[in-house]
């Protein structure tokens, strides 16, 4: 890169009803941001949205947005995807020169205001998979599920461990929706069916959240941090539409995106160089799916590594925030997964501290069974 | 925060018009009203697309080259369902595998009937049970059973 940029602080809130609207989630969101750095609207260069028109209810959303942000009389321009691939433009907007800061806000109230079911649903082929009416978010997660399991001879159980390790550490964590203090993995099989072999607990919450992200170059961000978190790499990678022209046991895209972003960063081997990693996983299979297209488990290793080297504790910890199996804010998970990232390598993040985070890699992922991922990679 | 109004409102999406190109879909129906399944062949990287498509999507060209493809294949992966796609619980499970029929790349997803969920696994042979009465509709290709 021809700049360097930094995450100079953010704020995020998640709940299964925050009881709130988009407006003061927004403005709230923001408001914070800047109280926390001492700064106003006013240093604010550009604003970048990642929220979706459906979800929100309203097409072209960010025109009601954009004033409880901020924009007042300044420019935004609006991703309709996941958060993460906001924060690529919102990079690329900081590269160009043009702008010293960037501000990212990303929200999804799926929890209290719209089903999260519902998009996908509207995201399937009207022509062929609706009419068919076999398809929807969780019947397509329960084939990756079974595509997966068969593929590495796993049973059911590996699900039960990845839910039950999620739910544990999230309830560790304050900024999750949901959390179980010491699930088991019977707690997880106690759960009901959905879409065999997928479980309610295999799953995400129906969530609202949202967060505030302020990117800004380097001298503007050692004016306004102690503690700047630099964006090291990014990459993404988009793969067919159709689950059926798609391996659902492995992810290409990801791992095509993680060898982009590994290459901007100078990172040769990701499994002895990265110190952990916060994936958009939505369920249970795609944890170890993820970790693997990230270079960091390798095929098949995803029962040595739940019984301990991608635990909190562990030598590569995965998710020990909790993931998006404690809190999915749509259109928001993937700047999650950064905010979650940057306590780790800032220290500030409590019972769910990491023993070695210098080097971190984030994930984010739109479409059915992750069609599109972004990945970023961060350092101090 | 004083309170958060909730107002019904209706979204009509039905309300769309989608035009679809004739190469794919349309010859997948049309074959069907014969009881054959028919794909898209890339005359490139030789693919077969299945429901068909009108470019390839590794090589980034127009393809039209129909191509029978197997009504017997292997099942990929499946699920078994517990309602359906609008939430509402079914009476009885229902399988939903997705099959890779012979002479085809892309992986076609159906119901399975004529088998106990715990007796079916990934690697088991099906075949499409057609309708008598066939219309070059989807509905032709009623359900997979086993071989």
């Amino acid at each position: 890169m021809n700049r360097k940029i930094a995450i100079a602080g953010y704020r995020m809130k998640a709940a299964s009803d925050l009881v709130t609207t988009r407006e003061r989630l927004t403005f709230e969101l923001t408001r914070g941001l800047f109280d926390d750095l001492g700064i106003d609207r006013d240093h604010v260069g550009t604003t970048i949205f990642a929220t979706n028109d459906f979800l929100d209810g309203r097409t072209i959303s960010n025109v009601f947005l954009d004033p409880p942000a901020g924009v007042y009389m300044r420019d935004e321009s609006k991703v309709e995807m996941d958060g993460l691939s906001a924060l690529v433009y919102a990079c690329m907007r900081i590269l160009s020169g043009q702008y010293e800061t960037a501000l990212l806000v990303a929200f999804g109230l799926c929890g209290s205001q719209v089903s999260p079911y519902l998009h996908v649903e509207y995201t399937l082929n009207p022509t062929y998979d609706r009419q068919l009416g076999l398809l929807n978010e969780l019947s397509a997660a329960g084939l990756q599920a079974r595509s997966f399991l068969n593929k590495f001879g796993y049973s059911e159980d590996l699900l039960d461990e990845i839910a039950a390790r999620n739910l544990r550490n999230a309830a560790l964590n304050r900024d999750q929706a949901r959390g179980i203090k010491d699930a088991s993995a019977k707690d997880i099989k106690d759960s009901s069916y959905l879409y065999e072999p997928l479980r309610e607990l295999h799953t995400y919450p129906a969530t609202d959240g949202g967060c505030a992200v302020l990117l800004a170059s380097e001298t503007k961000a050692k004016e306004l941090t102690d503690k700047p978190v630099w964006i090291l790499g990014m990459g993404q990678s988009i793969e067919s539409y159709y689950l059926g022209e798609r391996n659902l046991y492995e992810s290409r895209s990801t791992r095509e995106a993680s060898g982009r972003a590994y290459a901007m960063a100078g990172i040769d081997k990701p499994e002895a160089e990265v110190d952990f990693a916060e994936v958009s996983s939505l369920f249970a299979q795609q944890e170890p799916i993820l970790t693997e297209a990230l270079g960091l488990y390798g095929p098949g290793d995803a029962e040595k590594a739940y019984a301990g080297d991608n635990g909190i504790a562990g030598s590569l910890p995965v998710n020990p925030s909790g993931g998006p199996l404690g809190a999915h804010p749509i259109c928001a998970t993937g700047l999650f997964r950064l905010n979650e990232a940057i306590k780790q390598l800032r220290g500030e993040a409590g019972k769910n501290q990491v023993k070695k985070a210098e080097i971190g890699v984030v994930h984010g992922q739109d479409g059915v069974c992750a069609q599109q991922n972004t990945v970023v990679v961060l350092g101090i | 925060m004083e309170e958060t109004r909730i107002v019904n409102a209706t979204w009509d999406v039905s309300t769309f018009k989608y035009r679809i190109e004739g190469q794919g879909l349309t010859r997948m129906l049309s074959g069907m009203r014969d009881a054959k399944l028919i794909g898209i062949k890339c005359s490139k990287c030789g693919t077969v697309y299945l429901p068909g498509s009108f470019y390839c999507r590794k090589c980034h060209i127009e393809i039209d080259e129909a191509i029978e493809v197997g009504d017997h294949g292997e099942v990929m992966t499946y699920t078994v369902g517990y309602a359906d796609v609008r939430g509402n619980p079914l009476e009885e499970p229902r399988v939903s595998p997705m099959v890779k029929f012979d002479g085809c790349d892309a992986w076609v997803m159906g119901a399975l009937e004529g088998v106990k969920p715990e007796d079916v696994h990934v690697g088991m042979r099906v075949k499409v049970a057609w309708a008598e009465e066939r219309t070059g509709s989807l509905q032709d290709m009623q359900y997979f059973i086993p071989e």
